[in-house]
């Protein structure tokens, strides 16, 4: 049993190191991304157009949804309390700080995320992996670093697009229920934002945004031999990054209240 | 002859066994070596050992002296640029149309190329194979003899010094398998460097200068083609008389017959 729990730990310390040398491997090649007249520009471009603007429907709806679930239940209970103005402070705690980032990165890993990790999984299986090597063209760089710079960047633009719909969002349903203007609204929503509830979103997205696609790639060049690794690794890599991702919100949230 | 491919001590194991135990030997240049065995042997293992896809777990790969795995980045791209590699299945990315299989190798290599150009050398390269027609279609939009073809345009469109084959002819067509022979026989002529992995006894016939033999992951034999074909070691005449199999049915040297046969041709 002794051993057998020695042989445990050994395999997750070798795990840990070797993603952290692909981590290591990631960073280097995306410094150096820009000076190199790779082909890889195209895919950076593709995966941008895949995981942001592909995804701003879907976005769209979820937003819309979520902003009109905080206006009617914030504008029913709060003026029962006498606290009707806490709903600008609800809505800027919900969307912008917390449910912004946190679902928009929960939909990039489900469309993303598993994209990802498919296609390189498929590769790996394939040898397509194998032949961009034998032509020179370094797999990190060319593969994972497009993905990599696309996702995170991605994720940073639809957290701002989900903070934006939901909070209009939540506009439109409080003319159905309790209209004002668009001036008061904005204007009292404006006072309650603070720039590190802005900066508190943008971190987050950032860092989920790299943890996806660190994932992502890193299950999807894991696959080792056969086809049926593949799904086997896409449900490690959304498994993970949902929990990454939460562990990380956890975190940041609490470095802001510090 | 000049030493270009060296193997020292490489050994590539698995999870569980080893693919290549302590295997050493060379590759000369403008030689063409095939690499023979039983299936599961390891020979196209060794031969992406040899190319550099593969880093062994133990061992070092020299080329032209310099130590593969210590090699810097710059000196690795000048090498691979020499190198085509022509896989067994094919390999060509999927997501990509033939036409960007073969340009997005030529653009990495060629950055200052202008597109015009890099485009003429890929459509010259489909047109010599008559794939041309097809060169927006997708690999899985057309036939796996289809794909070994454009996989070898791919493995010449760097037009490489050194070639390596793994089964080149495997499951194809006779339509197929003359264009593979004329790009053989071309790269062969210009004195490329070939490295082939094959079952085929007619290609090994008129193609091979040197013989590798493997079994269960280590040489059993290698040198020159008459020698290691006329070896005494019954091991090696096991090997191949059951790899190519129809030279077990002859008493003559038929591996003789068709070298001379291809040549008159």
């Amino acid at each position: 049993m002794l051993a057998a729990l020695g042989q445990w730990l050994n395999d997750k310390i070798s795990a840990l190191l070797y993603a952290s040398g692909y981590l290591l491997k990631v960073l280097i090649a995306t410094v150096t991304f820009p000076r190199r007249r790779q082909v890889g520009n195209r895919v950076l471009v593709l995966q941008i157009l895949f995981t942001g603007v592909e995804a701003m429907g879907i976005i769209t709806l979820i937003a819309l949804a979520i902003g009109a679930v905080i206006i009617i239940q914030g504008v029913s209970l709060l003026p029962q309390f006498g606290q009707g103005q806490l709903i600008y402070t609800i809505l800027i705690a919900v969307i912008v700080r917390e449910l912004g980032p946190i679902l928009t990165a929960f939909i990039v890993t489900a469309r993303s995320g598993t994209a990802i990790a498919t296609e390189l999984g498929g590769m790996v299986v394939t040898h397509q992996i194998e032949a961009y090597v034998s032509v020179g063209i370094n797999p990190i760089s060319y593969l994972a670093v497009p993905r990599f710079l696309g996702v995170t960047l991605s994720m940073m633009v639809l957290t701002v697009y989900f903070i934006v719909v939901g909070l209009f969002g939540a506009f439109f349903l409080t003319q159905l229920i309790k209209p004002i203007p668009l001036s008061e609204y904005f204007g009292n929503l404006f006072s309650a934002l603070r720039f590190v509830d802005i900066l508190s979103s943008l971190v987050k997205s950032f860092v989920f945004g790299v943890l996806i696609s660190l994932v992502s790639t890193y299950q999807g060049f894991n696959v080792r031999q056969a086809s049926t690794e593949v799904p086997q690794r896409v449900i490690k890599a959304v498994g993970q990054g949902v929990v990454l991702c939460i562990v990380a919100n956890a975190i940041v949230s609490l470095i802001y209240y510090i | 002859m000049k030493e270009l491919i060296r193997l020292k001590n490489v050994t590539v194991q698995s999870e569980d066994y080893e693919i290549l135990r302590d295997i050493s030997l060379s590759f000369a240049q403008s030689r063409s070596t095939v690499i023979l065995g039983p299936a599961g042997c390891g020979k196209s293992t060794l031969l992406k050992v040899a190319a550099g896809i593969i880093m062994p777990d133990r061992g070092s790969v020299f080329i032209d002296g310099e130590n593969l795995l210590t090699m810097p980045e710059r000196d690795l791209k000048a090498f691979r640029r020499r190198n085509g590699f022509a896989f067994q299945d094919a390999a060509l990315w999927a997501n990509q149309s033939l036409y960007e299989n073969l340009f997005i190798p030529l653009r990495f290599h060629n950055p200052r190329l202008k597109k015009s150009e890099i485009h003429d050398r890929v459509m010259q390269s489909l047109e010599s194979t008559g794939m041309d027609s097809q060169a927006h279609l997708r690999p899985a939009q057309i036939s796996s003899g289809e794909q070994k073809i454009v996989s070898f345009c791919r493995a010449l469109i760097l037009e490489p010094e050194v070639l390596y084959m793994d089964e080149p002819t495997l499951s194809i067509d006779a339509r197929v398998l003359g264009i593979i022979y004329d790009l053989i026989r071309r790269y062969k002529q210009k004195g490329c460097t070939l490295l082939v992995v094959t079952h085929d006894q007619d290609l090994t016939s008129w193609l091979a200068d040197d013989l590798i033999v493997l079994k269960a992951g280590e040489v059993v034999e290698m040198g020159p083609f008459d020698e290691v074909k006329n070896s005494e070691n019954q091991e090696v005449q096991s090997i191949l008389s059951s790899v190519l199999s129809r030279a077990a049915s002859y008493d003559t040297d038929i591996l003789g017959l068709l070298a001379k046969e291809q040549m008159q041709d």
